[in-house]
């Protein structure tokens, strides 16, 4: 059973997902480096600048895997049929005069509630709980020296 | 030159990137780039955390993405502006000109 609803929340595409993000952010770092080197740097110096400017790679891919497999087109197929098969279940628990019927209504609303809550839950990381990590603007920063806006 | 983490209102960093993709599809370092010579460094985005901003609004249907080839030839993923997001935009900035607008009088009144 365990084994069954595991292949059938898994992500199939996760290691496609995970290769096209790293790629992304692989191709930013580089552009970086590429900059650096124009500006004079040596190239050892321009990797570090550029891993440095960039900040976590690992949150920043960590944080894009998530939002992409929470919001994967399987995933969402899977939530839609979810609640038709709720919503089907309700129909039949009011529409049906017969016990056996009301059953399989009860039947069907269970499993669809059961399966949304387990896609809660796998979709749950510790940035839901932790405020202000994931919605609120932590990536601006401005620079200490604001001779710039006294200037302006 | 030492940085100091600002915190702004938040979506602002939505509201940037929108406006920055409005003047045409960008790859992720082509925003951040376009970002900073814009804010003429008074302003900076963490570069890393650009992504997951892109993602998300990606998820909201504000923008999409295709892959394209960057200006080194290399193959890159470019984001454009959906109809959503100029709509988005639009509304992004006038609340942007009225909450600065009553900040700029509150802070003129005291």
């Amino acid at each position: 059973m365990k084994t069954i609803l595991a292949k059938l929340f898994r992500n199939p595409y996760r290691k496609q997902i995970v290769f096209e993000i790293e790629d992304e952010l692989h191709f930013h770092i580089e552009m970086l480096e590429r900059k650096y080197v124009q500006d004079g740097m040596s190239a050892a110096a321009a990797k570090a600048a550029a891993l440095r400017r960039f900040g976590s790679l690992e949150k920043a891919m960590k944080q894009c895997v998530d939002i992409r497999s929470r919001n994967s087109l399987r995933r969402r197929v899977l939530k839609a049929s979810l609640i038709i098969l709720g919503v089907i279940g309700l129909s039949i628990r009011i529409l049906s005069t017969e016990r056996n019927l009301d059953h399989m209504g009860d039947l069907l609303i269970m499993i669809a509630i059961a399966g949304r809550l387990l896609l809660y839950v796998r979709g749950l990381s510790p940035s839901t709980f932790l405020s202000g990590t994931d919605e609120t603007c932590p990536s601006i920063v401005t620079p200490r020296d604001n001779s710039k806006l006294r200037g302006a | 030159m030492a940085n100091e983490r600002t915190d702004l209102l938040q979506g602002t960093l939505e509201l940037l990137i929108l406006n920055t993709l409005a003047r045409g599809p960008m790859h992720g370092y082509g925003i951040v780039q376009r970002i900073h010579e814009a804010a003429e460094d008074l302003l900076k985005v963490e570069d890393g955390s650009l992504y997951p901003a892109l993602y998300r609004m990606e998820a909201r249907g504000w923008i999409k993405s295709e892959y394209g080839v960057s200006e080194n030839n290399r193959r890159a993923r470019f984001y454009k502006l959906t109809r959503k997001g100029q709509t988005k935009l639009e509304a992004e900035r006038a609340n942007w000109n009225r909450v600065s607008k009553a900040v700029t009088r509150i802070l003129q009144a005291t």
